[in-house]
C-alpha cells in the first residue's frame, strides 16, 4: 500500500493525460481539423486566393447581410432583455408556488426543440391563424401578411432565446438581499430612483450574461430565420447554406463562416476577460 | 413601477407558453393547411405518423444516432472530467477551455467543416459521421454537467473505503461509481437530447441515407407544412412535459410512502438546497 501511493506520487502527471489523451485525440481530429479545414478552404477554392474574403467583406449583398445580422441580433437580444427582465422580477414577488410554476413553464419551453417553437410560430402567425384572424374579427379589411418577414423571424427568435435570458437574470435576482432594498427605501429611495440607482445595478451581471449569451447564439442562427424570415433578409448563417447548398461555393461559404466564428470569438474572449467564461453556461 | 414590472411580467408569461400549447389542437386538426382554430378534429394525422416509413425511419435514426452519440460522448468525456477535476498539471487550464470550445462556434461552422472534411473519408449521409460530428456537440455539455457533480464529491468517502482496506479499483467501482450515478445518468441524458435535438449539422451531412427527425422536420416545414409535423411536435413536447413534470411528481409519491420523519428530513434538505 506505501510502496504504491508512493509510486503514484513520483509520477504525479502521467495519470491526468492518459485519460485525457482518448477526448483529446477525438476533438483534435474531429473538432480541430474540420475547423482548419474551413480556414483552409476559404484561401483555396476554387484556387489559392484572397478574393473570397474581398468578395464577402467589400461586396454589397454580404455586407447587407452582415448589417442586418448584428442589428437582428441587437434587436433580438433588446426584446429578450424586455420580456426577461420583467418576468423575472415576476418570479421573485410571486408565491414560491407560483415561483416555481412559471419556472417550470420556462424550462419546459427551453427543452422544446426550436423547430417546434418555429412550428408553432407559423401556425400563430400563419395567414389563416389566430392573430390575422383576431385582427379580421376587429373589423380590420386587409390584415398585415405577419409570415416570413423580419418580424415573423425576430419574434420567433426571442421566443427561442428568451429562456436563456430569463434564468440568467432570475438566478441573479433570487440572491439579492431584501435587506439592501429595504435600507435603500429608508434611506428614501423610492419608485424609479430606487430601480435605477439599487435593483437595476445589482441585477447587471444577469442582465450582461444573458445578453450576451443571446447576442452571441442568435448571430449563428439558422434554422429558424431560414424557415420564417424573409429569404430578400437573410442572415449570415443562411446566407452561408445557400452559398455551400445552392451555389457550391465552398470558398465563399468558407470565409463567411470564418468571420463569423472570429466575430464570436472576440465577444465570448472579451466577456471571459471581464467577467470569466465558466459563468454563462454553469 | 412595481406594478408595471408585473403587468410586463404576466405578458411575458403568456408569451412564453402560448407557442407551447398551440401545437397540441393542431396535432388533432383535419385541416390540410396551417388553420386555427382547427375546423374539425379527428387522429388521422397520428395514424398518418405511426404508418409513414417518411417519418418514422428518420424518427429510428435520431434515435440510433443519439444513443451512439450519447455512449461515444460518456466514453470520452468520463476519464477526461475525472483527469481535470482532481488533478493538477501543467496545460489544465488549456484543456478545459478546449473541452468548452465547441459551445463557442456557431453550428453553423461546424456544418460546413463537416460537409466536405466527413467527405473525404465517405462518412456524408452516415449514423457513424452523423455520430461523430454530435458527439463533439455533446462533449462540453456532457463535461459541464459531469465535472459540476464531481467537484461537489466528497472524497472521504473513497479515503474510508480505502483506508478500510479497499483496493482502488475496488473503491472506484463501490464507493465513486454508485455515488456519482446521478451525475453521470444526467450527464448521458444532455448527450442525448443535445444530439436528438441538433438540426443544422444534421441538415448538412445526414443526407437521404442518415436522415434525422429533425431534418425531416425541417425539410417538411420548408416545403409548406405537412400537418404530420403537428403530431410529431405534439410528441416532442409531450416527452418534455413528461421529463420535467414526472420526476417531482414520483418523488413526492414516493416520499409519501417512506416514514415520515426520513421524508421531512429529505424534504427540508432539498429545500435548502
Amino acid at each position: 500500500m506505501q510502496a504504491t501511493i508512493a509510486k503514484l506520487a513520483e509520477r504525479p502527471n502521467l495519470w491526468p493525460w492518459l485519460l485525457l489523451t482518448p477526448l483529446a485525440i477525438y476533438l483534435a481530429v474531429f473538432f480541430l481539423v474540420p475547423l482548419a479545414n474551413v480556414v483552409f478552404m476559404s484561401f483555396t477554392e476554387p484556387r489559392l486566393t484572397l478574393a473570397n474574403y474581398e468578395r464577402v467583406l467589400t461586396g454589397a449583398l454580404y455586407q447587407r447581410v452582415f448589417v442586418n445580422t448584428f442589428a437582428t441580433a441587437a434587436l433580438v437580444t433588446a426584446v429578450c432583455l424586455l420580456v426577461g427582465y420583467p418576468l423575472a422580477f415576476l418570479m421573485t414577488r410571486s408565491s414560491p408556488r407560483t415561483a416555481m410554476l412559471i419556472l417550470t413553464l420556462v424550462t419546459m419551453s427551453f427543452w422544446t426543440s426550436f423547430l417546434v417553437r418555429t412550428y408553432a410560430w407559423m401556425v400563430l402567425l400563419g395567414d389563416s391563424g389566430p392573430i390575422i384572424g383576431f385582427l379580421k374579427a376587429i373589423g380590420i379589411e386587409q390584415p398585415p401578411h405577419l409570415l416570413f418577414t423580419r418580424f415573423s423571424s425576430t419574434l420567433a427568435m426571442v421566443h427561442i432565446l428568451a429562456p436563456y435570458m430569463i434564468m440568467n437574470i432570475y438566478s441573479v435576482m433570487r440572491k439579492i438581499d431584501p435587506v439592501l432594498i429595504r435600507s435603500a427605501q429608508s434611506l428614501g429611495a423610492r419608485g424609479a430612483a430606487l430601480f435605477r440607482h439599487v435593483y437595476l445595478p445589482l441585477t447587471a451581471p444577469g442582465i450582461a450574461n444573458g445578453s450576451v449569451l443571446v447576442f452571441v447564439i442568435c448571430l449563428g442562427f439558422y434554422v429558424t430565420p431560414v424557415l420564417l424570415g424573409s429569404p430578400r433578409e437573410q442572415m449570415i448563417a443562411g446566407l452561408i447554406g445557400t452559398e455551400i447548398e445552392e451555389f457550391l461555393a465552398f470558398g465563399r461559404g468558407s470565409a463567411m463562416a470564418i468571420i463569423l466564428l472570429l466575430i464570436t470569438l472576440v465577444i465570448l474572449t472579451i466577456y471571459h476577460r471581464r467577467f470569466g467564461l465558466d459563468k454563462l453556461w454553469g | 413601477m412595481n406594478r408595471l414590472l408585473i403587468t410586463l411580467g404576466i405578458i411575458a408569461v403568456v408569451f412564453v407558453v402560448a407557442p407551447l400549447v398551440i401545437v397540441v389542437p393542431m396535432s388533432f386538426s383535419n385541416a390540410r393547411s396551417l388553420q386555427f382554430p382547427p375546423p374539425g378534429y379527428w387522429l388521422g394525422y397520428y395514424h398518418a405518423y405511426f404508418t409513414d416509413m417518411r417519418w418514422l425511419r428518420p424518427t429510428w435514426n435520431s434515435i440510433i444516432i443519439a444513443a451512439g452519440t450519447t455512449v461515444l460522448t460518456m466514453i470520452l468525456v468520463v476519464p477526461a472530467t475525472f483527469a481535470l477535476v482532481r488533478h493538477r498539471f501543467a496545460g489544465k487550464s488549456f484543456a478545459d477551455v478546449m473541452l468548452l470550445m465547441p459551445l463557442a462556434v456557431p453550428h453553423i461552422v461546424m456544418a460546413v467543416g463537416y460537409y466536405s472534411y466527413l467527405g473525404m473519408f465517405g462518412l456524408v449521409q452516415t449514423h457513424l459521421g452523423v455520430i461523430l460530428a454530435h458527439t463533439c456537440l455533446s462533449v462540453p455539455i456532457a463535461f459541464l454537467v459531469l465535472s459540476a457533480n464531481l467537484k461537489g464529491f466528497d472524497r472521504t468517502l473513497e479515503r474510508a473505503a480505502q483506508s478500510l482496506g479497499a483496493s482502488p479499483v475496488r473503491t472506484f467501482i463501490h464507493v465513486t461509481l454508485p455515488i456519482l450515478k446521478p451525475g453521470l445518468i444526467i450527464s448521458a441524458l444532455f448527450a442525448f437530447i443535445q444530439s436528438f435535438d441538433e438540426t443544422v449539422v444534421a441538415i448538412f451531412i445526414s443526407g437521404r441515407n442518415a436522415e434525422t427527425l429533425p431534418r425531416k422536420m425541417f425539410d417538411s416545414i420548408r416545403q409548406e407544412a405537412d400537418p404530420v409535423i403537428a403530431v410529431v411536435s405534439t410528441l416532442l413536447f409531450a416527452l418534455v412535459l413528461a421529463g420535467i413534470v414526472l420526476p417531482p411528481l414520483l418523488k413526492s409519491l414516493r416520499s409519501r410512502v417512506t416514514p415520515a420523519p426520513a421524508a421531512q428530513a429529505l424534504s427540508t434538505a432539498e429545500n435548502q438546497s
